[in-house]
């Protein structure tokens, strides 16, 4: 190998190299960062909410007549029946919110009532009937749904809990972390005292918050709420949805004029709301990674390039004592290399420091193990890239160049 | 042995055809050392990028050892002028950024030379044109006369059959010159068949045998026999 000369002559005229190592450095640090950041929100925002998102989509029915508590019953339970009664429609359920959403009911559940301390485990509530768990389309992996018996309608001034839930695994695992049989049958306390029996465990159904870090704790309560604002959430068959939801919205705009449709939205739109902003830091920390990449590839092919016009009659004496083109390429693939070793080495120690402190400062996830080499090796394979046609070039810098005059 | 038959070497563009050889044939024995004069534009450097095989001919056989090299390719070419042909340039041409130890070595690691072999001929040669005590100074830390022994030495390191200088003494003082003819002397004494390129008739005296060349031909014969003949052509 050639690496010992081609060092002793980068040593002789460092400028340049030093530049272009640095910019490597600093575009390594950047970009494997920047990368893990990607990986984290792409990770996020591939998570299962639970639900059926293509076929499912939502809205609200809103009154604007004053309707007794009783009418406001009948008129759910007519809005359900000939929701579910639509050719297309494989369930329905009104309910206070749904994955994704942004808003909706939390509590803090426990072990042993009077314990809602800090002790507490935070779980997303979610209001259904019996047909909840098949318009949210989750699995109970174990136990049952509710029957109807266990569903009734909330009691207006009585704040007595339901005494039955069916909770995700996640919750459960929070709540007995040793437990290796089943949550069901299991007890747990709510609104202080109020136990909630688990008659079933659901295997994902996210809270409405994404960004929450219990996001994977939820609880479908077998409670109706009789109230002016209902959200109706409804699961349609697969390519039925789209049609669907202009014929409901008309159905129920007709079907009874005391009242507004809206908020109609399908649950890919509410996805895209819910991840805009990691959308939109994908977006941007893609195209600086990039943008740097290509800057750095740019500035390894002036180098290189400007090299060669420098070299040209080296080149050639090069080439004259007797280096075939071959080895004038493989000259500048090496001396590439070298540049980038250094640079890829500072790098990787300026990445993994910026990484601490990134975990430290913004509660980051560390860098995966693999992130640093794969960003090293991904950079170096630039390097080589953008060398390789300046160094063809240079290959076919004719030797008879070494008998010209200087 | 050099044979060259009937060679001819022409340069085109869109419009220009330049015959810089014509119907040029030669031959060289082992063991000469040949001065190639003439005039400015007479082909001499195109004999010698030719003779080097820094360029290829247009027409006509060249033979090293018996061997024909014109139709070889690339990489046949470079390995016959690393392996058989030194070269001493005008210019010294050596490279600035390596010290005299790895100019030296420059085309000994092209031939794949391991380490020891390597070192043992770069300090046999620098040794040879006395210079053993400088491998790590620069070219640019030598005068001229000592980067030329640096190029002797780099084109001696291979071993070479032939050795091809290209007015090796044009930027050199006097004092320095004679040093280096005297050099190439001893070397050609010791059995490198030197074939010298040079517009001075003085020098040329300093090889056995000398070659003119005028408007792409060669004729063999005293320099000063031709310089006459052109004068009063």
């Amino acid at each position: 190998m050639d690496i010992g000369p081609i060092w002793r002559a980068m040593l002789r005229n460092k400028s340049g190299f030093v530049l272009i190592a640095l910019q490597i450095a600093v575009t390594l640090t950047i970009i494997v960062n920047a990368f893990g950041i990607i990986q984290e929100r792409s990770g996020r925002v591939a998570r299962d909410s639970g639900i059926d998102e293509a076929n499912t989509f939502a809205f609200a029915s809103v009154l604007f007549t004053d309707y007794e508590r009783e009418q406001r019953k009948t008129l759910i339970d007519e809005d359900l029946d000939l929701i579910r009664n639509v050719p297309g429609v494989i369930n329905a359920v009104a309910s206070n919110s749904f994955p994704l959403r942004q808003g909706g009911w939390s509590m803090g559940v426990a072990l042993e009532p009077g314990n809602q301390g800090p002790e507490s485990v935070g779980t997303a509530i979610y209001f259904v009937d019996e047909h909840g768990a098949e318009t949210f389309d989750v699995d109970i992996i174990d136990g049952k749904n509710f029957t109807p018996g266990q569903v009734a309608w909330s009691i207006e001034n009585d704040n007595t809990w339901p005494a039955y839930g069916i909770i995700t695994e996640a919750l459960g695992k929070e709540m007995w972390p040793d437990e290796t049989g089943s949550y069901v049958g299991k007890t747990m306390f709510i609104n202080d005292t109020d136990p909630v029996n688990i008659v079933g465990v659901v295997d994902t159904l996210q809270a409405p918050w994404e960004s929450w870090t219990g996001v994977e704790r939820s609880m479908l309560v077998p409670q109706r709420r009789p109230s002016e604002f209902v959200r109706y959430i409804v699961r349609a068959e697969p390519g039925m949805r789209d049609r669907l939801m202009p014929e409901i919205e008309a159905m129920l705009a007709a079907s009874n004029k005391d009242r507004i449709i809206r908020d109609m939205t399908t649950m890919d739109e509410v996805r895209k709301l819910a991840y805009v902003g990691d959308a939109a830091l994908i977006k941007i920390l893609s195209f600086v990674v990039l943008l740097l990449t290509i800057i750095t590839s740019l500035g390894i092919v002036g180098l290189a390039s400007f090299n060669v016009s420098r070299r040209t009659r080296q080149i050639g004496i090069r080439r004259a004592l007797g280096a075939t083109k071959p080895a004038i390429v493989r000259y500048f693939l090496i001396e590439n290399s070298i540049v980038s070793a250094i640079g890829l080495v500072v790098g990787s120690a300026l990445a993994i420091g910026l990484n601490i402190v990134m975990v430290e400062a913004f509660s980051l996830e560390p860098l995966a193990w693999y992130v640093i080499p794969a960003g090293v090796i991904a950079l170096w394979a630039v390097g080589q890239l953008a060398v390789a046609d300046p160094a063809r070039r240079a290959s076919n810098i004719s030797p008879a160049i070494a008998t010209r005059s200087s | 042995m050099l044979k060259m038959t009937n060679v001819s070497k022409i340069y085109r563009t869109d419009t220009v055809e330049t015959h810089a050889l014509r119907g040029f044939s030669l031959t060289v024995e082992e063991g000469e050392f040949v001065s190639v004069t003439g005039p400015s534009g007479s082909g001499k450097t195109t004999f010698l990028n030719i003779a080097g095989l820094l360029e290829e001919l247009t027409s006509g056989n060249y033979e090293i050892d018996g061997r024909d090299i014109s139709s070889l390719n690339d990489k046949e070419r470079s390995r016959v002028r690393n392996e058989k042909i030194g070269f001493i340039f005008q210019s010294f041409n050596l490279i600035p950024e390596l010290n005299v130890y790895d100019n030296v070595d420059v085309p000994l690691r092209y031939r794949g030379f391991d380490a020891k072999e390597r070192e043992r001929r770069i300090m046999g040669c620098l040794e040879r044109v006395g210079l053993a005590s400088r491998p790590t100074h620069f070219p640019a830390q030598l005068s001229g006369g000592q980067q030329q022994r640096v190029a002797i030495a780099r084109a001696l390191a291979g071993e070479p059959r032939f050795l091809l200088a290209d007015e090796p003494t044009g930027n050199l003082d006097t004092h320095m010159a004679d040093s280096v003819l005297d050099l190439l002397a001893e070397i050609n004494e010791a059995g490198t068949t030197i074939i010298m390129v040079t517009h001075e008739l003085t020098l040329a005296d300093r090889a056995n045998r000398n070659l003119f060349v005028r408007d792409g031909h060669i004729h063999d014969g005293p320099p000063e026999l031709h310089f006459a003949t052109a004068a009063n052509a």
